[in-house]
């Protein structure tokens, strides 16, 4: 059953920043002003990219129904692909009136004999919460029976945000896989990179340079994750946490357990991308190991100086508006300049204050109501792109100006050196692209009087 | 062993249903009691689906106010907090499955608000049901609530389209009726809501849709034309507003047969003689597809994976053609599925679909279907929700002569260009 205790010490993270002031994060969601995922959806995320394990949502049919095969998190494992598959029990009013125990326990007996995965997530939700469904005794017994690991998480949607979902299935990983196996070897540089879901195959674009350098990716939480590698987690020598924050506290506790250090990086644009490598390398403080790191850095750098410069060419001078939320509202901040862009102003209204502190070190503008203020600044500073969500995109034509959606899901990666090449290739066909302005054209009746 | 879960689901919510209902309404905010991520799912889903913002807000029902509040506290400042911001004309209330487990009671909260706040509520539980019965519920508590009772008739037509109709065929449906000389209105009205246009301003609300004043006054039709299973007793719950008011009611309109029963329905109706030109001209076209594209059809095996009314409208234009329904996997039960000409009719999952694809040409389902055509190199149409991958789909149209025409010349395309490549 949800675990009270945890939650309360999940949102009081001594590791954040912000604990001391205030909890922006971490409130309770208010009535009829609320957008964003719940903490189910959190958890899902988290942990849906282990393609070797069966996902069995535990849930009446939204939760999964709307919920499937919705990311692009790609994988390389050889096996059926559990990543892009739904599973649920499908509650209905009678498992409601008379419990979903006996469903439950038939559904993993399936999965286990159809499927054959390495390990089932068990996902719990708001009515098999409130119904008391013992979850955890049944998956207890079924691993004990069919000896597989079978992974109770315990967030179901009420009781907070994506956020919250996603540190709570870290501490299921943690507590019920993570050093559970013993590896063959322990590589003197192995890392385990967390809070990395390979969105679009982001992870991709930064691990074969991790590989040149000799660093060795131990495990994945969970972008292309093994559940064989995650219970090895602990005889990594490095946790790196990329770019969410939600992961802190399975890090913290790493650390505690294991002596795990950890660090935080962002693999977006160049100057982030190098800055990363060079974080990592600097926790294993071997000189042999910077150097080589520096070479490589240099190395790729220049071959994406190399690619860049048509695109370079095209963007110069140009001026942008950056709309989204989150850390996005520095990292792609961050990567528009390194490919020649002047960020004018970035929107903070849904980042957290450690994002904002970030924000400022970036962009001289920050917009705390960009919905308000986009329009004018457009206009003041003579911007050339709007990079915003959809809502925006009336803005846009209106100015006449070009326009890139962000927030939409996303098809190739923007991450590291090779995903900086993917944006500047977006932006320059939405600069050059004449759409806006036609779409823009009045109709032949505009201005007509009866 | 049978399966006792859902791998692959078809099955989407009722809630999910209730939501689209309440979007065909102008100036609508649907509220749905439940639990943020309720909302949120189903907000990216019907997004991603139509390519538009989805108006929607939510109760935020958390651990402590599922245990302690009867939904007055959430509701109520749910209301508050979006008239804070807002002036919906409607607050579409719409519960889920967390908050029938605990049961509340959403009719005494509307009561309280309803005199300041016009609000419409709905009991649609996600353990029951699904998309079409939680569609369905919401127009028979819109007509409950709203719709003032008469005894005089006009000369108008309500149109009540079942949930699988796009925006483009709903919109499509009224022209045809409108060629009789009628005024049309359609319960819901998602034509001008969620086609897909460019609007000024992108707000909080349903942008376009039927009005609550329009809504109000449906008891004077001279008609209810009801299309779709699910959807038939919205129809004579309607007519229990006018006893003078005629309910004609169609399972579907796509396919030769089909559409004529539909305009021969509205001839006699109308009192005309003969309807406009370009019905005539549509009819002889969907002559000439059917015999075009026999050659293609005739045979084939198709494996539909829908909604139940969505299902029979496919199933009524390709057998026309000589197509073979060689499995029916429905995502609910449904009257419908009594009259489907197929020896394997499922209720389940896509996990089901699959064990017949090996033996089948063709699949019709959601974009959930690209990868199993893949795996078992089927043609594919994508029809229903959602499909995130197809753009325009709300403009799609496969209803009348002019709908079954461009569908079967689609079908037909699909399948010869994919028999070239395998």
């Amino acid at each position: 059953m949800v675990n009270k205790k945890q939650i309360k010490e999940l949102l009081n993270e001594s590791a954040c920043n912000h604990s001391e002031q205030k909890k922006s994060s971490c409130d309770r969601p208010k009535p009829g002003a609320t957008s964003g995922g719940c903490a189910f959806e959190g958890a899902q995320i988290s942990l849906f990219p282990f393609a070797d394990a069966v996902h069995l949502v535990h849930a009446p049919s939204t939760c999964l129904g709307a919920s499937w095969e919705t990311r692009a998190t790609p994988s390389s494992y050889d096996g059926e692909n559990n990543t892009y598959l739904g599973y649920c029990t499908n509650v209905t009013l009678n498992d409601v009136i008379f419990g979903g125990n006996k469903k439950l326990e038939d559904s993993i007996e399936y999965i286990i004999k159809h499927k054959k995965p390495k390990a089932i997530f068990v996902y719990e939700t708001c009515v098999t919460a409130m119904i008391g469904d013992d979850m955890d005794n049944i998956a207890s017994r079924m691993e004990l029976k069919y000896s597989i690991p079978i992974v109770v998480v315990h967030a179901p949607g009420f009781v907070g945000s994506k956020n919250l979902g996603s540190r709570l299935a870290g501490e299921a990983v943690l507590d019920k896989l993570v050093g559970t196996k013993e590896p063959n070897e322990i590589h003197p540089f192995g890392i385990n990179l967390i809070g990395e879901y390979n969105v679009t195959g982001d992870m991709w674009q930064y691990t074969p340079i991790l590989e040149k350098i000799g660093i060795k990716v131990v495990s994945t939480l969970a972008g292309d994750g093994r559940i064989e590698s995650i219970q090895t987690a602990h005889r990594a020598k490095l946790n790196v946490i990329v770019c969410a924050k939600s992961l802190i506290t399975l890090c913290r506790k790493m650390e505690e357990r294991f002596g795990i250090p950890y660090i935080s990086v962002s693999f977006y644009g160049k100057r982030d991308t190098s800055n990363a490598l060079r974080s990592i390398v600097a926790a294993f403080k071997n000189e042999e190991l910077s150097k080589k790191a520096e070479i490589i850095i240099a190395e790729e750098e220049e071959a994406l100086e190399t690619k860049l410069l048509p695109y370079k060419e095209v963007l110069k001078g140009k001026k942008a508006i950056l709309n989204t939320g989150g850390n996005k509202s520095w990292s792609i901040a961050s990567a528009l300049q390194d490919i020649g862009i002047e960020v004018v102003a970035t929107s903070i209204n849904k980042s957290t204050l450690e994002d904002i502190e970030i924000a400022k070190q970036y962009v001289p503008i920050l917009m705390k109501s960009p919905a308000n203020e986009q329009a004018k600044l457009i206009d003041e500073h003579n911007v050339d792109i709007l990079l915003a969500g959809g809502r925006s995109l009336y803005t846009a034509i209106k100015k006449k100006i070009a326009f890139v959606d962000v927030n939409q899901e996303k098809k190739v990666s923007y991450g590291a050196y090779g995903g900086l090449e993917n944006l500047a290739k977006d932006v320059c066909a939405a600069v050059k692209n004449p759409v806006f302005s036609i779409v823009g054209t009045p109709a032949p009746w505009d201005g007509l009087h009866e | 062993m049978n399966k006792p879960l859902e791998i692959n689901p078809l099955k989407l919510s009722q809630p999910m249903g209730a939501l689209l209902a309440f979007l065909g309404i102008k100036n609508c905010m649907p509220l749905m009691h439940g639990a943020q991520g309720c909302a949120s799912f189903s907000k990216v889903f019907f997004t991603r689906h139509f390519n538009d913002p989805i108006a929607i807000q939510t109760t935020a029902v958390n651990d402590i106010t599922a245990v302690i509040d009867g939904g007055d506290y959430s509701i109520s400042e749910a209301v508050k907090n979006i008239t804070a911001k807002v002036t919906p004309e409607l607050i579409g209330l719409f519960t889920t499955g967390l908050t029938e487990t605990k049961g509340d009671d959403i009719r005494g909260v509307a009561s309280i608000l309803n005199p300041q706040h016009n609000i419409v509520y709905v009991h649609t539980p996600d353990f029951e049901g699904g998309l079409e019965s939680g569609y369905t519920k919401t127009i028979e508590a819109i007509i409950e609530q709203l719709v003032e009772p008469q005894d005089h008739i006009e000369k108008k037509i309500t149109l009540i389209p079942h949930v699988s109709m796009t925006p483009l065929e709903v919109e499509r449906v009224k022209e045809q009726i409108e060629l009789f000389g009628w005024s049309v209105f359609a319960l819901p009205d998602i034509s001008e809501s969620l086609d897909g246009h460019l609007g000024l301003k992108q707000g909080a609300l349903s942008s376009n849709g039927i009005s609550v004043s329009e809504i109000q006054g449906l008891g004077s039709s001279h008609a209810v034309i009801t299309i779709g299973a699910s959807v038939r007793n919205c129809g004579e719950k309607l007519c229990s507003k006018n006893q003078n008011m005629q309910h004609l009611h169609f399972d579907t309109i796509g396919g030769l047969r089909a559409s004529d029963a539909f305009y021969g329905e509205l001839i006699s109706l109308s009192h005309v003689l003969r309807p406009h030109a370009s019905i005539m001209r549509w009819r002889k076209r969907l002559q000439d597809a059917l015999l075009d594209t026999h050659f293609i059809l005739g045979g084939l095996k198709v494996v539909l994976a829908c909604e139940p009314d969505q299902m029979v409208l496919f199933s009524s234009i390709l057998t026309e053609a000589g197509a073979k329904i060689k499995a029916a996997i429905s995502s609910t039960k449904s009257d419908a599925l009594d009259k489907m000409p197929s020896s394997h009719i499922i209720i389940g999952d896509l996990d089901d679909a699959e064990r017949f694809l090996d033996e089948s040409t063709l699949l019709i389902t959601n974009f959930h279907g690209e990868r199993l055509s893949k795996k078992y190199k089927t043609a594919l149409i994508m029809r229903g929700f959602p499909d995130y991958e197809t753009l325009g789909n709300q403009l799609k149209d496969d209803i009348l002569y002019q709908g079954s025409t461009q569908f079967l010349f689609e079908v037909a395309n699909c399948v010869s260009v994919h028999s070239h490549h395998n």
